[in-house]
This record gives structure tokens, sequence and C-alpha cells, in this order.
């Protein structure tokens, strides 16, 4: 009969041991990298340690009395004395749980406003130049199927705004991948522009819901510079499996460098790409009716970065936003999320399209096959609503496919080579 | 191993009133309308919540006629008591006025239920629609459920009335009546909480 | 036995209005044939119908869940679309806890109930055909949806605003709403009913504390139902006025606030947490006691905690929302609760194990279905306590992890309960044991099948692969727990056509064989006291009850010594199965009509209000129908001479 029943013991017992030491899991629970993510581990540890006992209590318990009073043969006439109850012994085993549960819950409740506790602790982050003090917090915005991180080097003023939709513009806006200085506190503003997701990065801190409509503060924090993992948890629509994201932590300079590429517009390195380009922006700076002094400039084409500026103004404008290259014509997009993934210094980021496809191979080259079948028909790469919501099939020519990657990987510096690897997963 | 209490149980067992001392339809019209509190709980919650969003439309502080509410709000209460009188009369066996007083108690729901539509017509030409705001959502279905049960109350009290008329509701049915009529006070008392938090706690103003 | 009805019927002591109802439709008669089970008010044959109608969809919700499993199997499953998992996986939980594990439930009650108590049906039997019925026609109507455009796909937790007509474009939630507000039509009028009974029908003696525990929790199940039901049913008219209507309760634009659907729904999904369970909690404690030849231990601990349950299950719904945004001091309030809801349960599995000791514990598939509950459930349970550590639950909610915790509850603790009383009490409804050899198999394939198919995914979840994906990416350690548990879930999914094959074959053998007697498992309460299967009037007499486990004290007693001693033999004392001048209540069309009608004007709602009018009219006429037909046909053949209804109270 024991025998019988071991599997049942074998198999919870070996899950919790095995998931302590599953190191391949980049999102695992029980490996904690910050001080938030610690404190969870250690207030759930004791516990399930705790659980364990009852459990092996209860099923041994369980055990012996199969063994010791099981009877095969179905002798009527034998009776065991009938108890009843023992009311002495049944409040005892009401008291015992509760005063059990009573101890965690003081521990659980000291853990949970430490993780509510925001501790202020501004640091100097040069913008443009200018020293700023910067209590780190970044506002995360979630969205069919992807995320945006917002970062405002002055704080973010939420008076009068209702929705994400109404947010003030900031200093950086980058999609997929949130890059914060290591072992700083960062208070995260989370919200959303459609339905409900979830924010959570396993090995910082547990999860906060994204709701539309409000703004909820969460904190993370990373010990070291790394690249941590996460995944919506809140279900989503269609394609929530697809919709991950990932935190590149940095050291103070490595942060300050990120800061600095970032906050410059993308500028064309030909003269008659930057001549054209300005020739558009007075353009559509003209009120409507004026004509243009000049006579228009040819559309640069003289590399395929040039004809992927073009092609990215004339095609990309009305979602996505390069800072230097559509600044002035981009709107905001007329999806119900009410945006695309801002591409400035889209090619400092290592994964594009909700954190499913890797922008470079491992050996650092960019991986243009994937980014050019993701031009080419994005519904087929990644289920979406196509075109109410997520990148439509835009019928790009093969040519003007060449001409957008070429431009895109030209948006920015390529991340190091740590970064690539880091982010890859194993 | 008999007891007493088994005895006296027994001799108290009786099919249509049973180990409550209830008839088995009262008991289930107090237990149906224990259920009914949680959905007007529901209700009047979600109320609460968007009385404030009233986005562009109207807001409730700017719509609301509160004495004509409040005559209506008097004449459904005033139709609680009518209803307490159809039952007394029934249980003296007095017919005719219990017929009387069902009649009366289903003109004066009838007259709630005259004055919530003529609020609702007079509420959609000055702009608040079903669809206008959270507000409006959640007000027209607050008070829209309330006018429903009170509709049904009113089709059981003339159903009683053309029972009482084919000469079916006798005094020994006394309790068919009572059981309606429980249904009908609670109504009524769920409006005294709906016209509190809709009407008279001070009400948001655009 | 003159059994009353709704209030709006009128006695009118004029049986010539009666005789005729609508006119043209003749009562309808007779206890044989198919049409006798389309037209029955009896409890047990409703209560058959119950559970076999739930058994259906239990089977479709497990194919559904061997359609997840086999996504899941490895990295990148493309077995279905994204769309078509999400339908699946939401179809899975809306019918496996809507129209598998609650009607389930309500299968036992109806069934046992009435036999607990001594009486002879329940208080409204037209009432009771009704649930069935409706429920049906919910179930039926929700998975239509199939066919029209596709299931729902927000989840069974339809979490707003993503199940709003712009996130949601196809008719599923729509099904969702309607069909879900029809079904608890259902378990609300199933609910009155039932308390009704119990409160009410109870046979001289029965008084509250003399009640098997089984009908307690029972009783506290139906208060659950009674006070959840309306207000999820609050939560699907806004999602329904939302969707159809253009109602704004979930416009997010507007100044609505998307929590107000969360609150609504766990203020109703805790309460029904305990709805599911409480059925099995009940079911083990009458079979512990039986297989242990000791009465329960503690009976007033019992009975207390699972009102305590009862109570505490509404102080906890937000537990469900600790990452939701609600607050600090609500997430440390309600973290307190849900620990201390831990207290009640835990004094159960040690009443239960208490129980056990020191008895001469008899082995038989019920009883080792019912120690699985006790082990399963404890698994349940203490991971449930892990995650009302709220710090740990934002680590854990959402995940696999999660998902394994509740199926350890919904399926350790739930269906292997359900599936011990389908041994316990299969006797009692047909006349034979389900075979004892096949069942022990039946019981070791499913443990094993189920420790694997959910084990794993406690594993899955700390690794943090998340919940309702419907694929995820090589490399994250996930793919050999997925692939254990899609194993798993074959081998679950043989359990369960194992005992298909049982019930089958346990049919064909029967024929051969002497029926069983009344009392085949020497058990204690007052459903063995009649004959197997149960005769349609229940008991040829009123039982009188002279205390807790009254059939066990008829058949022994207890000498000087504290020995058990055998006082009669079941055979002896049991009831004969004569139903001479017994007044039944009479059957009905209109539960059926009602529950034809419903659904057709859920399709109204949805595609052309055309389909509204054949059923509002069939409701209408129903209702109608119902209201001038007495509950008893006074012509129905029966003996008259039935004032004598108690019995001579036995001596002992």
């Amino acid at each position: 009969m024991p025998g019988r029943f071991r599997p049942l013991i074998a198999v919870p017992l070996l899950a919790l041991v095995l998931a302590g030491c599953a190191d391949d899991a980049e999102l695992d629970t029980l490996q904690p990298q910050g001080p938030f993510s610690r404190a969870i581990d250690d207030l759930l540890n004791p516990v399930l340690i705790v659980a364990g006992i009852v459990f092996v209590l209860v099923l041994g318990a369980s055990f012996y009395m199969a063994v010791k009073y099981r009877v095969r043969n179905d002798a009527e006439d034998e009776w065991p004395e009938q108890t009843h109850g023992n009311t002495r012994l049944e409040i005892l085993w009401t008291l015992i749980p509760a005063v059990i549960l009573a101890v965690i819950a003081v521990f659980s409740t000291a853990t949970l406003f430490f993780l509510n506790d925001e501790q202020a602790n501004a640091i100097t982050v040069e913008v443009g130049g200018e020293p700023v003090s910067w209590e780190p917090e970044v506002v995360v915005v979630g969205q069919q199927w992807w995320w945006e991180y917002r970062y405002y080097f002055d704080g973010v003023d939420l008076e009068g705004v209702q929705t994400a939709q109404d947010l003030p513009p900031a200093d950086i806006v980058t999609a997929t991948q949130m890059v914060i200085p290591a072992g700083q506190e960062i208070e995260l503003i989370t919200t959303s522009r459609d339905v409900i997701h979830s924010h959570w990065i396993p090995a910082l801190n547990g999860k906060r819901d994204a709701v539309p409509g409000r703004f909820q503060p969460w904190l993370i924090e990373a010990d070291d510079p790394g690249v941590y993992f996460g995944q919506c948890t809140e279900f989503c629509g269609l394609s929530h499996s697809r919709m991950r994201m990932q935190v590149i932590a940095l050291d103070e300079a490595g942060f300050q460098a990120w800061v600095d590429a970032q906050t410059a517009p993308y500028a064309p390195e030909s003269e008659d790409a930057q001549a054209w380009l300005a020739q558009q922006r007075a353009l559509t700076a003209l009120a409507e009716g004026e004509e243009l002094d000049e006579e228009p400039l040819p559309a640069p084409s003289a590399t395929a970065v040039e004809r992927g500026i073009v092609t990215f103004r004339q095609a990309c404008s009305s979602c996505h936003l390069v800072d230097g290259v559509n600044d002035d014509i981009y709107t905001g997009a007329t999806v119900v999320s009410g945006a695309a993934p801002v591409l400035t210094h889209f090619a400092s980021r290592t994964t594009y399209a909700g954190g499913i496809f890797h922008l470079y191979e491992p050996d650092g080259s960019m991986d243009e096959n994937t980014l050019e079948a993701w031009l080419r028909n994005p519904p087929a790469m990644k289920d979406m609503y196509a075109p109410t919501r997520g990148m439509p099939n835009l019928g790009l020519t093969e040519a003007q496919i060449d001409d957008l990657v070429a431009f895109l990987a030209d948006t920015g510096t390529p991340p190091s080579d740590w970064a690539i690897a880091e982010s890859e997963v194993e | 191993m008999a007891d007493t209490a088994t005895v006296a149980h027994a001799g108290a067992h009786a099919p249509a009133h049973g180990n409550t001392g209830m008839s088995n339809n009262k008991l289930a019209m107090w237990v149906f309308l224990g259920s009914e509190c949680l959905l007007f709980g529901g209700l009047i919650s979600t109320y609460l919540l968007y009385r404030n969003e009233f986005a562009d439309g109207p807001a409730p502080g700017d719509i609301f006629d509160i004495p004509f509410t409040s005559v209506t709000s008097f004449v459904l209460l005033a139709s609680s008591l009518t209803m307490v009188l159809a039952l007394s009369a029934l249980q003296r066996g007095d017919i005719r006025n219990n017929r009387l007083w069902l009649l009366t108690t289903a003109l004066l729901g009838s007259v709630f239920i005259g004055g919530q539509v003529y609020e609702f017509t007079s509420f959609v030409k000055e702009g608040l629609g079903f669809t206008t705001s959270p507000f409006s959502s959640a007000f027209f279905t607050l008070t829209g459920f309330h006018g429903v049960h009170v509709t049904l109350g009113i089709i059981m009290l003339m159903s009683l009335f053309i029972s009482s008329l084919k000469g079916n509701l006798r005094k020994e049915n006394a309790e068919t009546v009572e059981i309606v009529g429980l249904y009908w006070h609670f109504v009524d008392i769920v409006w005294i909480f709906i016209f509190t938090v809709i009407y008279l706690v001070p009400s948001p103003e655009s | 036995m003159a059994i009353s009805e709704f209030p709006l019927e009128l006695e009118s002591g004029r049986p010539a209005v009666a005789e005729r109802p609508l006119g043209a439709l003749t009562r309808p008669r007779g206890s044989q044939g198919w049409t006798s089970w389309l037209f029955t008010v009896d409890h047990k044959r409703i209560g058959i119908m119950y559970g076999a109608a739930a058994l259906f969809f239990f089977v479709i919700g497990g194919i559904e869940a061997l359609l997840i499993r086999t996504q899941l199997v490895q990295p990148d499953g493309n077995l279905l679309s994204g769309d078509a998992y999400n339908q699946v996986f939401t179809m899975h939980g809306v019918t496996m806890i809507f129209l598998g594990a609650m009607p389930l439930g309500a299968a036992f009650a109806n069934y046992l109930i009435p036999l607990q108590i001594g009486a002879r049906d329940v208080a409204f039997p037209r009432m009771n055909a009704l649930s069935f019925w409706v429920f049906l026609a919910g179930g039926i109507f929700i998975n239509t949806s199939w066919f029209l455009g596709g299931g729902a796909d927000g989840g069974w937790f339809a979490y707003a605003p993503n199940t709003g007509l712009v996130f949601s474009p196809s008719h599923g939630m729509d099904f969702y709403a309607i069909g879900l507000q029809i079904t608890g039509i259902a378990s609300l009028v199933s609910a009155i009913n039932l308390i009704v009974t119990v409160l009410n029908m109870r046979a001289p003696g029965m008084t509250l504390f003399r009640m098997p525990v089984f009908t307690w929790m029972m009783l506290v199940t139906q208060f659950l139902l009674l006070f959840a039901i309306p207000v999820i049913t609050v939560a699907l008219f806004l999602l329904m006025f939302d969707r159809l209507y253009d109602a704004n309760f979930f416009n997010v634009e507007m100044g609505a606030d998307p929590l107000l659907w969360q609150h609504l729904f766990w203020i109703f999904g805790h309460p029904e947490v305990y709805i599911l369970i409480l059925p099995s909690f009940g079911i083990i404690s009458e079979i512990i006691p039986t297989f242990s030849r000791k009465p329960i231990f503690g009976y007033t601990f019992m009975v207390f905690s699972g009102i305590a349950i009862g109570f505490m299950g509404w102080g906890v719904w937000a537990h469900h929302m600790f990452v939701s945004g609600i607050g600090p001091v609500s997430v440390a309030a309600f973290s307190l609760s849900t620990m201390f809801i831990a207290v009640p349960t835990g004094v159960k599995i040690l009443n239960w194990l208490a129980t056990m000791w020191g008895g001469r514990l008899r082995f038989t598939t019920a009883m080792l279905f019912s120690v699985g509950v006790v082990s399963m459930f404890t698994i349940g349970g203490l991971s449930g306590v892990t995650h009302a550590l709220a710090p740990a639950d934002t680590q854990q909610t959402d995940t696999y992890y999660i998902v394994a915790h509740f199926h350890y509850v919904i399926f350790g603790g739930i269906i292997l309960g359900l599936f011990g009383g389908f041994y316990f009490w299969w006797p009692k409804v047909f006349g034979h044991k389900l075979s004892e050899r096949l069942g022990k198999i039946n019981f070791w394939v499913m443990i094993v099948g189920f420790n694997l198919t959910f084990g794993p995914m406690h594993i899955l979840g700390l690794q943090g692969m998340s919940r309702r994906i419907d694929t995820y990416a090589q490399g994250y350690g996930f793919e050999f727990w997925n692939l254990v548990a899609t194993i798993g879930s074959y081998i679950l999914g043989v359990a369960v056509l194992l005992f298909l094959v049982n019930v089958f074959s346990s049919w064909k053998r029967s024929k051969h064989e002497a029926p069983v007697g009344p009392d085949p498992w020497d058990a204690r309460s007052l459903e063995w006291s009649i004959p197997s299967p149960t005769p349609e009037h229940n008991f040829d007499e009123t039982p009188v009850v002279h205390g807790l486990d009254e059939w066990w004290h008829r058949k022994y007693g207890v000498d000087e010594d504290g020995k058990v001693v055998r006082l009669a033999h079941p055979e002896e004392i049991a009831q004969k199965g004569d139903g001479t001048g017994v007044h039944l209540p009479s059957p009905s069309y209109f539960p059926l009509l009602i529950g034809i009608g419903l659904p057709l004007i859920g399709y109204g709602l949805i595609f052309s209000l055309w389909f509204a009018v054949p059923g509002a009219l069939l409701v209408l006429g129903g209702i109608y129908g119902w209201v001038f037909e007495p509950p008893d046909d006074p012509d129905a053949p029966h003996g008259h001479e039935d004032h004598h209804d108690v019995e001579e109270a036995p001596v002992g």
C-alpha cells in the first residue's frame, strides 16, 4: 500500500525541489535579482517549508491509518470504539493553524508594506548636457500587444491626465525594453491604452496590472547590471502570449550613455537627405495654401538608407515615430490603443514586435531576414486584429522593404555584444 | 431514545406548513427576496461608483426634478399601505374591500410607473440617453430594473384582482395575497434606498 | 402530501379549469417511456438528468482541456490558432465550472436531500424540473456559440474592457453573458427550492442538527448560490448592455472603471469556489464515516466550519485582485481574511482524519476517492495559503502556479469527491454497484494522471510560465514539465473513459445479478432505509427521526460495555417500497416549455428580435399554463387513503 502511495508525495516534493534549481528559466520567480523580489522570496520560502511539513503530516497520517486500520475482511460485527468527537482536541486544532497563520500574517503584512514603501532617492542624470536630479520613475504603458516606456526626467505631471492617451510628451519614449540604472529603486507608473495588461519582471519584483484610466505605482530594483525578462501576465486578447518585455539594467555610466543616445533625434548622414528632410519640415510647417519659395528638392535616393527615410515618411508616419524624421507629421495612430511603438533609436534595441523577435544575431549582425519578413506581412508573424489593432500588411515592395531595413538599421548605435548576448533566451 | 421534542415535532408536522411554521410558498418568497437584496445591492453600488462620471452629458444635479420624483415616490410608498389593507380585508373575509384595495394598490403602482416613464422621456429630451455616459447607463439600469420589478408586481396584483372577480380569491387564500404583498413591500423598501441614493444624497453638477 | 407551488398559483378548487390547461393540453401522465423523463417532476429523475447532462458537459470541457494540453505539449505549438486557443480555454473554464462541476453538485443535491431529510420530494417539484431544463438550455445555448461565429474568448473571468465589443467583436461574449444569465436562473430557482426543502420539509424529529453533514453542506451551498448569483447577474447585465446596447459601464474613455467588473465578478466568484467545494466536502463526510465504521468526528465542528466557510467566503473576494491596484491597505485586509479562511478548512481535514483514526477502514472505491480528496485538497489548500501571502501572490498570480492550485482544489477536492459520490450512491440510484475492481483501477489511473497533469504546473508557475498563453518560446525551461503535464492529461482522459466504461459494463452485468439490497455499504443515513433503486415515492411512510445517523442507530445499538451490537439487519427493517396510497406530484409540460423558450430569447437578443418572439411566447405560455395548473392532477391514478403518512415510531 505505501508503495502505491509514493508517487503522491514524490511529485509535489520533487516539484518544489526542481523549481528551486532550474537555472535555465529566464522568468524564474525563485531566483531574485533585486531587493523586492528577494523580500518576496524570503517570505515565501519558510511558508513553503511549513506547508510541506503540514502536507507530509497529513499524508503521513493518511498512510499510517491506511496501513494500520485497514480491514480486508468485511466482518460485520467488529466495530471500533464509537467516538463522536473531542471538543478540546478540536479547539486545539482550530487554534494551532490559526496561530501559525497569525505568525505568517505578521511577516506577510510587513513584506507587503516594504513592497509599497517608496524610498525617493534622486540620482543625477545629464540630459542634453544639463545635469538633472531625477527620482527614477518610468511610465509603463501597456497596449495590445507591446509595452511602451516613457521617461520624464523632470518628473511627470499627471494632473488632469485621465487616460494614457493624455500623457504629456516625454524625454525618452521606447518600447519593449526598459533601460534602468542598476542598484537604484525605480518607480513604475503603470497604465494601459486599451485593455488590462500586467507588467511582470519576475527577477525584480512581482507584477502590477496596467489598467486603462488608472496610473498605478509599482517598484523595481536590480542589484546588478543585467537583462531581466518579463511577460504580460493579464490576459489581454489575441496575442497575449506574444507580449513580452525586458528590463536592461546598466551601470551609471552605461545608463548615462544610453540617455545621451536616446535623447538625440535621428540625423541622416548625407547632406541631401538632411536638406530634403528640412524642406519637408518647412512644408509641413507652412500654413495650408502657401507656396514654397524654392523648387521642391528631389527625394534623396543615393543610398538605401536615404530611400528608406523617404519610404518611412510616406508609409509609416501614420503610426510610427522616428524623432528627427517624421515628428512633424506624426499625429498618433487611429488604432484602438492610439499608438504604435516609437522607433526612435530602434536599432539600439535587441528585440521588437512585442519582444518576440531578436533584432540581432548572436554574432552581433542584424537579423535582416526576420525583419524583412515582418515588414512583408506582420499579421502572418504575430496574431493581430490588423488593420484595426496591430500592424497591418502594408503591401510594401521588396525594394521598399530593403530600404526600410537599411534605414531602421541606421536609427541608432547597435547595442553592445553583452546586451545582445544577455537578451537571448538561452 | 425517544425524546419529547420529537413527538411534539411530529405533531406539528404538516405538509403546507413545514418545520419553520411557515408555508413553503411564503418561505420561498422570503428566500427569494434575500437574493433580490444582492441584485439591487450590486446595481446601487454601480450607480454610486458612476454618479460622478457623466462625461460630456448632463450631470445628475443638472437634471433631476426632485419635487416630481418625491411625489411619485410618495405614491409608491402609499401603495404599501393599501396593500396592507387589501390583505387585512381578505383575512377578515371582506372580498369587496380586498378587491378595492388590490385595485388601488395596482393603480398607485401604475402612477409610479407612469411617473418613471415621464421622467425617462424628459431626460432623453434633455440629452441624457442610456448611452450618454457611465452615469446615465447606471441610472437607467438601476431605476429601470426597479421599474420592471414594480411592473411585475402590478401584473401579480391584477392577476389576484381578476382571480378574485372569478371568485377564486377567498379567505383561505389570504396567504397568496400576503406573499404578493411581501414582494410589493420589498419593492417599495428598495425604492426608499434607491430614492435616497439617487435623489436625496446631493448630486454632482456639471 | 400536498405540495404547493409558486405564490401566483391560485388554488381555485375548481378542477374543471385545471384538467385541460391551455385548453388543448391534457396533463402528462405515466412514469414510463422517454416522454415521462421530459415532463417529470420527480427529484430523483431530475437528479439523474442533472448528473447525465453535467457529465456530458464535463466530457466536452475535458476535450477542450486536452486541446489546451496538446497545444502546449511543446514550444511554439500551433495546433490551434491564438484565436481558437483563447476560445478553447475560455470555454473550458466556463464549461467545467458552470456546466460541469456546479450541476454535478446539483445532481447530488436533488437526488439526496429529500432522501436524507425523509421527504417525499423537494418543496417545489415543478420548479425543480424548471431548474434542470433551464440549466440544460443555457448549457446548450452557450455551446452553440461554436457554430455561430465562435465561442467566448475573454476568459471565464471575462475582465472588462477586453470583453467589450471593440476587443471581442465575435458573438462569443454575448453567448457568455446571456448563457450564464440563463444558467443563473436555474441555479437561483434551485437554491430557493432546496433551501425551502431543507428548512421546511424535514421528517418529524429531523432537527437541523440531526441532518447529515452532506445535507448541511448543501444547505450552505444553496445559501451561497442564493446570494452570489444575483451579483454575477448584475455584472452580466452590465456586460450585455455594454455589448448589445452601447451602454458605458466599462467604457474607459467615458470615465468608467474596469475594476467594477472585477469586484462584481469576484464577489460572486469567490463564494462560487465554496459553492463548488462544499458539496464534495459533504459527500466525503458521508463516505468516510461509513467506511471507517465510526460516526463523523466532531459533527458540530464539521457543520459550523462549513457555515464559517460560507460566511468567510464573502470576505475574501479581493484576493483575486492583489495586483489589480486596490491599494496596499485593502490588499493587507483581504490577505488576512484569506489566510484565516484556511482555519475552518483545516478543521475539516483534521476531523476527517480523526474520523478514520482507530476505525475499521474498508478501502472501497468510494473511500479511496474520499481519502484522495483529503490529501489532494490539502495540497490545494496549502498552495492557497502561499498566495494568501499578498506579496508572494504578486509573483504567483496569473501563472501556472495558480492553475495548479485551483486544479488541486477543483479536481483534487471537488471532482474526486464527486466521483467518490458516484461510486457510493450508484447502487441507491440504479440498483447495482459499479464494479469495484474497475473502480479501483479508475481511481489509481485518475490520481496518477491528475498529479502528473497538475503537479508540474506548480513548477511551471514558479518558473514564470504565465496563464492563458497559447504558446511559449523555447528556452524558458518550460519544455519538460509541459510535456509531462500533457502526458498526465491524457492519462486523466483515460481515467474518465474508464469510469464511463465502468458505468456501461456494470449496467450490462447487473442484468444477470441479484439486485443489491437497500443498504449495500452498511451506511448511516435515511436514504439507505429504502429499497434500491429508490422507489418513485421515496418513503412508504415518512420516517420519524430520533438522532443523528438515524438509520445506523436502527441497525445497531451500544451495550453496557460500550460495544456495538446489531439490533436488526437492514433487509428486515428497511421500507418495502410499497407505494400504495402515496399521492405524488404530477408531471408537467411547462418547465420544459420555459426551458426551450429562454435560449430562443437569447438568440433573439444576439441576432434578430424575431427569434425572441417564439421564445417569449413559449415562456409566457409556460408561465400562464403553470399558474393555472394545480401541482397535483386530481385524476392521476393513485390511492386517496394517504392520511396516515407518518410511520410508527420504531422501538429502540
